[in-house]
């Protein structure tokens, strides 16, 4: 028997910015120079004005949460033990939706419109990941 | 082009767990039927349009399986993949040829052999958390539990869906799921991603369907009873709609932008629509489409089901042949296998699901994240 590992993401010429905020406990996306558009997912074009200039900024962290799911069977057999499990969409304070998992609320507490905050769960010495949880701070 | 095109001839595989049957053997039985039903020498066939998602193990990404199968050489055929918009874009595909002035009489079959392809696999990102979540119960999901936050419904609506559409494939004997469920059965199924469970879900199908499309004023040569194209559309949006802002995660725009192409070119509006075979992968994409293709106001989907409007007695009845939900969804046979039933139910040979004095029948499919949608309004002649 061999182990299938959870995947965990690799970083491109796109994206790096964004996992090494994480891997330092600040989630910072792209805003656009010209028009000002904040994006998830990282791009290397503005998807609302296609601008190449772009400035990695400090976000909030603040959110709410626009959608989710409770996932009873796995797509992928390394998450088969985690069942089940959430996958949210939030919707952040300064405007882009980012897939994401909720943690500390049971998967049946979670509402549409509930306020969330970021929180890092550090993987291991390369990787963290942005996950939310029910909001404390104001 | 509005009535430059008719079918002539349709065909259609048994649907279902097809293990003893190859993918050429589908292609041909689908093809044959659809031969008599035309009355046509297969050496009539002047292009073949060949509507797959994962074509024959010999076929490769091109449309070879199709040539090998019927030994249809010398011709151009074309494979169409598109999506869930496979089969009704393999269609559409077909009319362009016909109204070029390039053909006289073209093949356009959708086959699909899904359940020995071990097609679930691994997911295609490798992201941490797209991968959780990225099914297609996991991105329609998504969407419904928006929907049924914003306007209050809960999955008892979501059942009835399931509940009419098993209704109607269990008189049907080519459909793939030939049971009646009640909404109970349905509410108490396992759950695959909330807020659908297992009998929200279409099945994984193996099938095939065929039609024969020919110069509208060369039908009369086939048959007194040919069935013309009255319009079509094909639209394509985003393929990442999720993260953008500006969706609203309540329907399709897609099926909003190919449903008012297909209305203009048919010189008609949803009202004027008889019947149609809507796409249900999942109980509330029906909901949601049947809003998009202009059936009803936004919102008021579920209350459209709820009042068996969108029973086989309804004054719009929705999927008499079963939809996905019941008939199966091989992915490139499904548009050509709604085609199918259009035909028939406007040739009033819908047997013991004929919908009562049917004018104009609509197929639609949507595929992806509500990516693409094509639609397809066909008349009685």
């Amino acid at each position: 028997m061999f182990a299938i590992e959870k995947p965990l993401p690799r970083a491109n010429e796109d994206t790096a910015p964004y996992w090494a905020a994480a891997h330092k406990g600040e989630l910072r996306l792209q805003r656009c120079d010209d028009c000002g558009h904040v994006r998830f997912p990282p791009s290397a074009l503005c998807p609302r004005c296609l601008s190449q200039h772009h400035e990695w900024v400090k976000l909030s962290g603040r959110a709410t949460v626009f959608s989710w799911i409770v996932v009873h069977q796995s797509q992928h057999p390394a998450f088969n033990g985690d069942t089940p499990y959430n996958v949210t969409i939030v919707e952040l304070e300064e405007g882009p939706r980012m897939h994401t998992h909720i943690v500390d609320c049971p998967n049946d507490q979670i509402r549409i419109g509930m306020p969330v905050e970021v929180v890092f769960d550090r993987v291991n010495d390369e990787v963290t990941l942005p996950k939310f949880r029910p909001a404390k701070s104001k | 082009m509005k009535d430059q095109v008719a079918v002539i001839g349709v065909g259609c595989t048994k649907f279902g767990d097809l293990f003893e049957t190859s993918y050429e053997e589908l292609i041909c039985e689908a093809a044959f039927e659809a031969f008599a039903d035309a009355g046509i020498d297969p050496a009539e066939i002047q292009a073949a349009y060949l509507g797959t998602y994962m074509p024959g193990p010999s076929g490769g990404k091109a449309a070879v399986s199709l040539g090998d199968a019927l030994r249809l050489y010398d011709i151009p055929i074309t494979r169409v993949e598109n999506y869930c918009a496979t089969g009704t874009d393999a269609f559409r595909n077909g009319c362009l040829a016909i109204e070029s002035g390039a053909c006289d009489v073209v093949l356009v079959l959708g086959a699909e052999k899904l359940k020995d392809r071990g097609g679930r696999g691994l997911p295609r990102f490798g992201h941490p958390l797209l991968a959780k979540g990225n099914s297609a119960p996991g991105l329609f999901a998504l969407a419904a539990n928006r929907y049924m936050h914003t306007f209050g419904m809960g999955r008892e609506m979501l059942a009835k869906v399931a509940v009419k559409n098993h209704y109607n494939g269990a008189r049907n004997p080519k459909a793939h799921l030939r049971m009646e469920v009640t909404e109970e059965k349905v509410l108490k199924a396992p759950i695959i991603a909330s807020p659908f469970g297992l009998f929200d879900c279409c099945p994984t199908t193996d099938g095939a369907a065929a039609a024969i499309l020919c110069r509208a004023d060369l039908a009369k040569r086939f048959r007194s009873d040919y069935i013309p194209v009255k319009g079509y559309g094909l639209a394509v949006t985003t393929g990442r709609p999720f993260f953008d802002p500006t969706f609203d995660y309540l329907g399709f725009r897609s099926t909003q932008m190919a449903a008012r192409q297909a209305y203009k070119m048919a010189g008609a509006t949803p009202r004027d629509i008889s019947f149609a075979e809507v796409h249900d992968c999942f109980t509330w994409t029906e909901i949601s489409n049947t809003e998009d293709l202009g059936f009803c106001e936004k919102g008021q989907g579920g209350s459209l089901v709820a009042e068996g409007r969108t029973s086989l007695s309804g004054d719009i009845p929705i999927n008499p042949s079963g939809g996905l939900k019941s008939f199966g969804h091989p992915i490139g046979a499904s548009g050509v296998r709604m085609i199918y039933e259009c035909v028939k139910q406007l040739q009033g040979q819908g047997g013991e699901r004929q919908v009562k004095n049917p004018k104009l029948g609509l197929a639609h499919n949507v595929g992806g994240p509500g990516a693409v949608s094509c639609v397809i309004i066909l008349g009685n002649n």
